[in-house]
């Protein structure tokens, strides 16, 4: 009898449509999942069988979806559970990321608009904003809130200054001093020898064609490292580049010898073996 | 019946999914006692260490101690170089729960005991000496090294337990080196299920407490850290808890960043990227410091890690996954021709282990192990073979053939989550609970062995391998040296005298020497001379380039006036 009662429950537990899908998609995420994120998803989603109208549960599955780069179920679960209900800021802030991600910059305007009237000096919020209103090529503004960020932010990102220098740019492509005074400002905020910003410095100084400052910016850099022999042949390729063949000449000399002070195993990595044959094709430059 | 049905559905899913923790989750017994302690205590004001001490950024000269109280109050660190006399001490007067202090001009390579306290007295002491730090050795010493390399570890429940145990008891009847580890490198994904801080107490500093009070600890980001960890704004729990090197003060490259960063160790470089959350594109803020960061180091030994793993078919597929790709794709071709010798990735719950690789970056199915020309994809002659000793033989490099590395995907120090396993780049592939121990050391003949092991949590060693570098305990400077009077006897137009701070033009016969231009390494001219000895004594050490002009042509030398 008892048997018998398990069976009928068994029975009616396959019949129930909803938990039978549930049931495949168990299957199918261990044959075949890969992943904690699958799994998380599918136990929220059991949740929402049983509490369908529970904004909170909507919530946490979208940004389950979101961060299985699922955007578009994603959104759905967001626009569902503010439906339900929900008005917390978070969701604002989600659905905006999520529009941000799918291209669809107005949408997310509003949305991390709406964040934003709730909590104004959030500085996740404000970059956010920086970049949303960068894509829709509203450089002023999201300047301004980008200003916000370097300004707010306790512990600023290297990516963070070089963000807002192209902001700089887009805005006016020829603002090169302006970008170059954002660096500065990242290097006294993060330590002076931060690469990443030191790079884009010699870059930005390249193509503004301040020639000594950039040839000044190569020098830092054959000071600052153990290893010079990068540093000289690029500083000789710049030199050639405009016309300063002497100079690129004497340049590569010190490339050369740096590779020769390198211990053997170094002389011999594909890196140096390639910056060999560089160098030889920039001497070749050079005489001719 | 819905309700009934769902519960069988979650209880079906649950076996499914944990059916390798099946033993209880039980809380450690300190913790258990820490929280019965704060139900029944009177004194709510009582000083209580609730985590820590733990050890960060270690260098030569100096340690980064961290530790937590329940109430806020000052910092105070005693050490010394005996356990009965701690003389030293660094403090803090502001009164805090989340403390951190730095010890500064400490002997390298040398063992400080310590305790940690307030102004009141010592809150957290070890009366056996397990509360120490050993300071780093000197850049580019060869000695013994040996590190703990833990994946994926954060379950907080037996899996992890017994990994561990199984580890110190490796640790603690090796005959030679016993105890000793210098550190742990954690490959992310420390605290299950989004690390965060309760998550962390639970499954780091807990299950770690005995290690992490004398050895120090190295992390990258994982998936699972990185849900409540925010690298934008290097905010959350992973961040606040760990401290890394931004500015290079561990050696290497300074990042600005801790999400990604680097440091030295004896001689081994170790780069630590951040797969997770910053850009992984070539020319990206990360890659262009990697790139600098390896291309500066004169280490002999070279070890990344970073959490997704570029090759593996365990329970992610380095064939289908973004991020994994771009690491393979972007990372590797660079770091590979820069000698980089060990990989280390977790994120698949599984040991996977490969052969001795180079310049292989495409999908599994088209990897070759026959393939051992220049640039792929196995290296040398034991390069497709299985790394041992007692196998195939041990994987090799030399100052000649400096190619080859050994990716591992080493993500079940927590928990196993199956997958194919079959990634035709792996020589060993195991769905088994574990971790790695890295151990590097003199092979005897001049050279040294990197070894690793993987240590499973029945105290198994189910796989190693060793590369072998030959010829790095050669005393470098007289071979250069050697060298370079070679070059100066070959180049006879510049020849400089250390002695009497003089270089000599001696130009070829028949021609007349007009002019001598000496430029510094910013290739400004420093000396403009018409004399075949000049005077060099005003000239700082470095490398200088010698331009001779004669009445027939232009020649230039380098000299090192050192």
């Amino acid at each position: 009898m008892l048997v018998k009662l398990q069976f009928l429950n068994f029975f009616n537990f396959f019949c129930n449509r909803k938990l039978l899908v549930a049931f495949c998609l168990i299957v199918t995420i261990q044959m075949f999942g890969h992943g904690d994120l699958s799994e998380r998803i599918l136990l929220k989603t059991i949740e929402i069988i049983e509490d369908p109208e529970n904004y909170k549960l909507y919530y946490e599955r979208g940004f389950l979806y979101q961060q299985h780069i699922d955007y578009n179920e994603a959104l759905e679960d967001y626009i569902k559970s503010e439906s339900l209900g929900n008005t917390d800021k978070v969701l604002h802030y989600r659905m905006a990321e999520v529009n941000y991600l799918t291209n669809a910059y107005s949408n997310a305007l509003v949305n991390i608009g709406a964040y934003l009237k709730v909590d104004s000096i959030d500085v996740k919020a404000k970059k956010l904003e920086a970049q949303i209103l960068f894509k829709l090529n509203e450089y002023e503004k999201s300047l301004k809130s980008y200003q916000y960020v370097l300004q707010n932010t306790i512990d600023l990102r290297p990516e963070d200054i070089i963000e807002y220098t192209h902001i700089i740019l887009s805005e006016n492509n020829k603002n090169y001093n302006s970008a170059i005074v954002a660096i500065e400002f990242g290097l006294q905020k993060l330590g002076s020898n931060t690469i990443s910003l030191q790079l884009k410095k010699l870059e930005y100084l390249k193509e503004s064609e301040q020639v000594e400052k950039a040839l000044q910016q190569f020098n830092y850099f054959i000071i600052q490292f153990k290893r010079k022999e990068f540093w000289f042949y690029k500083k000789a390729k710049y030199l050639i580049e405009i016309n300063r063949k002497k100079e690129a000449r004497i340049t590569l000399k010190f490339a050369t010898r740096s590779i020769e002070e390198l211990d053997t195993r170094f002389k011999n990595m594909e890196s140096i073996k390639k910056l060999k044959e560089q160098i030889k094709n920039l001497e070749n430059k050079t005489n001719q | 019946m819905i309700k009934i049905s769902a519960q069988l559905i979650l209880m079906l899913f649950t076996f499914f999914s944990f059916t390798q923790t099946a033993i209880a989750d039980i809380p450690e017994i300190e913790t258990i006692a820490r929280i019965k302690n704060f139900g029944v205590s009177s004194d709510t004001t009582a000083v209580k260490v609730e985590r820590g001490p733990y050890l960060q950024i270690a260098t030569p000269t100096s340690v980064v101690v961290k530790w937590r109280t329940n109430v806020p109050t000052e910092s105070v660190v005693n050490y010394g170089l005996e356990l009965g006399l701690l003389s030293d001490k660094e403090s803090n007067f502001n009164e805090m729960t989340e403390h951190e202090v730095s010890l500064t001009g400490l002997k390298p390579n040398t063992k400080y005991y310590f305790n940690i306290g307030n102004e009141a007295g010592v809150l957290s002491e070890s009366s056996t000496g397990d509360m120490y730090v050993i300071t780093a050795p000197k850049v580019g010493t060869k000695q013994f090294v040996r590190a703990w390399i833990l994946g994926d570890a954060g379950t907080a429940n037996n899996n992890q337990r017994n990994v561990r145990d199984a580890y110190y008891k490796y640790v603690d009847t090796e005959s030679a080196n016993t105890g000793k580890t210098d550190m742990m490198l954690f490959l992310g994904d420390n605290a299950y299920r989004t690390g965060t801080d309760v998550e962390y107490q639970n499954a780091f500093f807990d299950i770690y407490h005995n290690m992490l009070k004398k050895s120090v600890a190295w992390s990258c980001l994982g998936n699972h850290d990185g849900y409540s960890a925010d690298s934008a704004t290097q905010s959350g729990p992973y961040y606040d808890i760990f401290s890394f090197p931004t500015g290079g003060q561990a050696g290497g490259t300074p990042s600005g960043t801790e999400a990604y960063y680097s440091f030295d160790y004896a001689n081994i470089h170790f780069i630590i990227l951040d797969s997770h959350h910053s850009n992984r594109e070539v020319g990206g803020a990360m890659y262009n410091w990697a790139q600098t960061d390896i291309q500066n180091t004169t280490q002999d030994w070279i070890v990344t890690l970073f959490h997704h793993p570029v090759y593996t078919k365990g329970s992610h597929d380095s064939d289908t996954e973004d991020r994994l790709i771009e690491m393979r794709e972007n990372f590797m071709p660079m770091m590979e021709n820069n000698g980089v010798d060990l990989i280390l990735n977790g994120h698949s719950h599984s040991y996977e282990r490969s052969y001795f690789l180079n310049g292989h970056y495409g999908f599994s199915n088209t990897f070759n192990p026959n393939e051992i020309k220049n640039g792929g994809h196995t290296v040398g002659i034991s390069g497709k073979g299985d790394g041992k000793t007692d196998g195939d033989g041990i994987y090799q490099k030399t100052n000649e053939a400096t190619a080859g590395a050994v990716y591992i995907t080493t993500g079940s120090a927590g928990k196993t989550s199956g997958g194919d396993l079959n990634h035709k780049a792996m020589s060993v592939s195991l769905n088994e609970l574990g971790s790695c121990v890295m151990e590097v050391e003199d092979d005897g003949q001049g050279g040294q062995n990197l070894t690793v092991k993987f240590i499973r949590e029945n105290d198994e060693v189910d796989d190693y391998f060793t590369i072998n570098k030959k010829g790095i305990s050669q005393k470098v400077e007289s071979i250069k040296k050697a060298e370079k009077e070679i070059t100066v006897k070959k180049n006879a137009i510049a020849l400089f005298d250390a002695d009497k701070d003089v270089v000599y033009i001696k130009v070829n016969p028949g021609e007349r020497l007009k002019k001598v231009k000496i430029y510094n390494n910013l290739g400004k001219r420093v000396i403009k001379s018409k004399k075949s000895n000049i005077d060099v004594s005003g000239l700082q050490k470095g490398m200088y380039v010698v331009e001779v002009k004669t009445d027939k042509s232009t020649y230039t030398e380098t000299i090192i006036i050192e």
